[in-house]
């Protein structure tokens, strides 16, 4: 077992934990450092993919970026107990159900798939060095990429309209 | 591409008209300009002029029947601005930008009409979807409107993160996000393809509002304004189904006999859980929700058919539903009481807009003479010709006959029962618009091939 091999399994089972982690902390807090950890471990197989650009924008972007955000959300919301909704019991047990059918399905359906033989090859092939991606986005991909712009536009409107003030909205309707 | 490119930049263009245009009826006209401006180019590009000409790597096919589609949404988007576009002034202070919105969630659909890779299906559902939490969510005092929004939003984004999970599958087993790659899978199929194709299947069933991933539909209706409830029930679903039909006909058409039970199982709950449940809402804003799920039960019936009598048959409903529901629906947004009592009355006061209203229920409950008895027809009989799960058909045309009852409670209240909804006043191009309405109604129920006619010529 070489070192990628090893590391590969170590980062597997670290975003597996801490995933799992996630959705099991009882403070929101937590759960974001979670999940914080989670996108390094990500981060990790993409370096052991050689897609160095890819990890470290996932790293500045949702590590960075991202979980800063959620947790100074959950900061100004001040959670504590108190505030905690009430939670049905049988509808814990009722997602847990569902949701381990849905693994048990995927497991069971995708044990037999034929990867194992093409696997992804570990720390050779260069599609993930910023090179390869940049000529990949701008010819073969150049639509979806412009297209993106437009969804990202229309959030930004979005954004935009549920931020601003209407409280001159009342006036305005009486002066018109 | 005519399309895609002017809706997008005239989305740009409502955009700054916020800024530039104080007064509200430039806005609109704006708007409406801006519309003619799509169809007339829709039609255009489907007679071979098309303005832009581009390399698209073969991931959107403008194909006879997207852009035929892309015209039957046009037309209603504008009917949809004539009807309700002056009522938006009411939600909130954005009035460009809700137009906007509008324009993006319309270059959204031109994109999943006409996708030929599963990253467009994911941008184009994504383009559709983000202004609509916000559309929903506009009327930011109102509580019920937030929380549906935040439901929408909650529930959308794990719809697309499913979605998302079912595109990684199918690109792990085929290679490709190209729909022809797809098609070509050798059999038998891995497994990784089947559960990519399954959970896309749920992913898109969320967004037409399949049951059992309704239970979004009718709270979010309910709760967003009642204007852009009407464009999400009428042309937003029938963006859905488009979306559906391609997928499941340019990707996975050669994987029927692993998909068709699904589809089957999926529309008979449908039909059942909508109109059963319809039966018992006292709110007409409810019930038009439920009937917008009732309704998507027998779209479904072209996904699970899949022929060209299903295509035909479903570009025919999806104009026939949508002018229905929107025209309830502006007149359902000008009454001060949406309860069904709320209507009593209502034909002594507005014999027209009430004759009108009585005409497009009649349609939604597929009454002979309208364009909702031959869509249903045509689906049907697209059901028929598959040659199995003939009790499929039978289940259809037994839940019909129970929609019939809460379409003609409606009407029974606008003129068999006494009420006071004579306060409510209607401008005369509302009223003009809703007789018009009324009239294709009834002529896609006579001469449907005026319609259809354009598919093949």
């Amino acid at each position: 077992m070489g070192i990628t091999q090893i590391l590969f399994w170590f980062l597997s089972a670290l975003a597996l934990f801490s995933a799992v982690m996630v959705i099991a902390s009882r403070n929101p807090v937590y759960s974001v450092l979670w999940l914080i950890v989670v996108f390094f471990a990500i981060s990790g197989h993409y370096l052991l993919l050689n897609a160095q650009f890819l990890a470290i924008v996932n790293i500045i972007v949702y590590a960075g970026a991202i979980m800063v955000l959620f947790l100074f959300v959950i900061m100004l919301m001040n959670l504590h107990k108190s505030s905690e909704p009430k939670r049905n019991k049988w509808l814990n047990i009722a997602g847990v159900l569902a949701g381990g059918c849905l693994l048990l399905v995927l497991v069971a359906a995708l044990k037999s798939a034929e990867t194992k033989s093409s696997m992804a090859v570990m720390g050779t092939g260069d599609i993930g060095l910023i090179e390869n991606l940049g000529k990949a986005l701008f010819t073969d991909y150049v639509i979806p990429f412009e297209i993106s712009s437009v969804l990202f536009l229309s959030a930004m409107v979005g954004a935009v309209v549920l931020g601003k003030k209407e409280s001159s909205f009342r006036s305005e309707k009486e002066s018109a | 591409m005519n399309a895609l490119i002017i809706s997008a930049v005239w989305g740009v263009l409502m955009m700054f008209s916020g800024i530039l245009l104080k007064r509200h009826f430039l806005i609109r006209n704006l708007a409406v300009i801006g519309l003619v401006v799509l169809l007339v180019s829709d039609l255009l590009e489907m007679s071979g002029t098309v303005f832009f000409k581009m390399d698209v790597k073969g991931m959107i096919l403008f194909d006879r029947f997207a852009l035929f589609f892309d015209a039957i949404i046009f037309a209603a988007t504008l009917i949809y601005f004539f009807l309700s576009a002056k009522d938006m002034e009411k939600i909130g202070v954005n009035y460009a930008e809700y137009f906007a919105l509008i324009f993006f969630i319309l270059c959204g659909i031109t994109l999943v009409a006409s996708f030929q890779s599963l990253l467009i299906l994911f941008l184009g559902v994504e383009i559709i979807s983000i202004p609509l939490y916000i559309l929903t969510g506009s009327e930011k005092k109102n509580l019920k409107s937030n929380e549906a929004s935040l439901k929408y939003l909650l529930l959308g984004a794990f719809s697309t993160a499913i979605m998302l999970m079912g595109i990684a599958l199918i690109y792990g087993a085929v290679g490709s996000f190209m729909s022809q790659q797809i098609t070509i899978a050798k059999t038998p199929y891995s497994a990784l393809l089947i559960a990519g194709m399954i959970l896309l299947l749920f992913s898109m069933a969320f967004k037409a509002s399949i049951v059992p991933f309704h239970f979004w539909a009718p709270d979010v209706y309910d709760g967003a304004p009642t204007v852009f409830a009407s464009f999400m029930a009428t042309i937003v679903k029938a963006a859905s189904f488009i979306a559906f039909i391609r997928l499941f006909n340019d990707s996975f058409g050669g994987m029927k006999p692993e998909w068709q039970m699904w589809m089957a199982v999926l529309t008979a709950a449908t039909l059942f859980i909508g109109n059963i449940t319809a039966v018992f809402q006292q709110s007409v804003k409810r019930m038009l929700a439920y009937s917008s799920v009732a309704q998507a039960g027998f779209m479904m019936f072209s996904l699970y058919a899949m022929n060209s009598d299903a295509t035909e048959g479903l570009l025919l409903y999806i104009a026939a539903y949508s002018l229905a529901t929107l025209g309830i629906f502006a007149v359902l947004n000008k009454m001060n009481d949406h309860t069904f009592d709320g209507f009593n009355g209502f034909a002594k006061s507005q014999p027209l807009v009430a004759a009108a209203t009585a005409i497009c229920l009649l349609s939604l409950a597929g009454i002979p003479l309208t364009g909702g008895f031959l869509s249903k027809f045509y689906m049907l009989r697209a059901a028929v010709n598959t040659g199995k799960d003939i009790w499929l058909v039978v289940f259809a045309v037994i839940m019909a006959a129970v929609s019939v009852y809460y379409y003609f409670r409606l009407i029974q209240a606008m003129y068999f029962r006494e009420g006071n909804s004579h306060t409510v006043q209607f401008t005369q191009p509302f009223k003009w618009t809703m007789v018009a309405v009324a009239a294709c109604v009834i002529l896609l129920g006579i001469f449907p091939n005026l319609l259809l006619y354009w598919l093949y010529f």
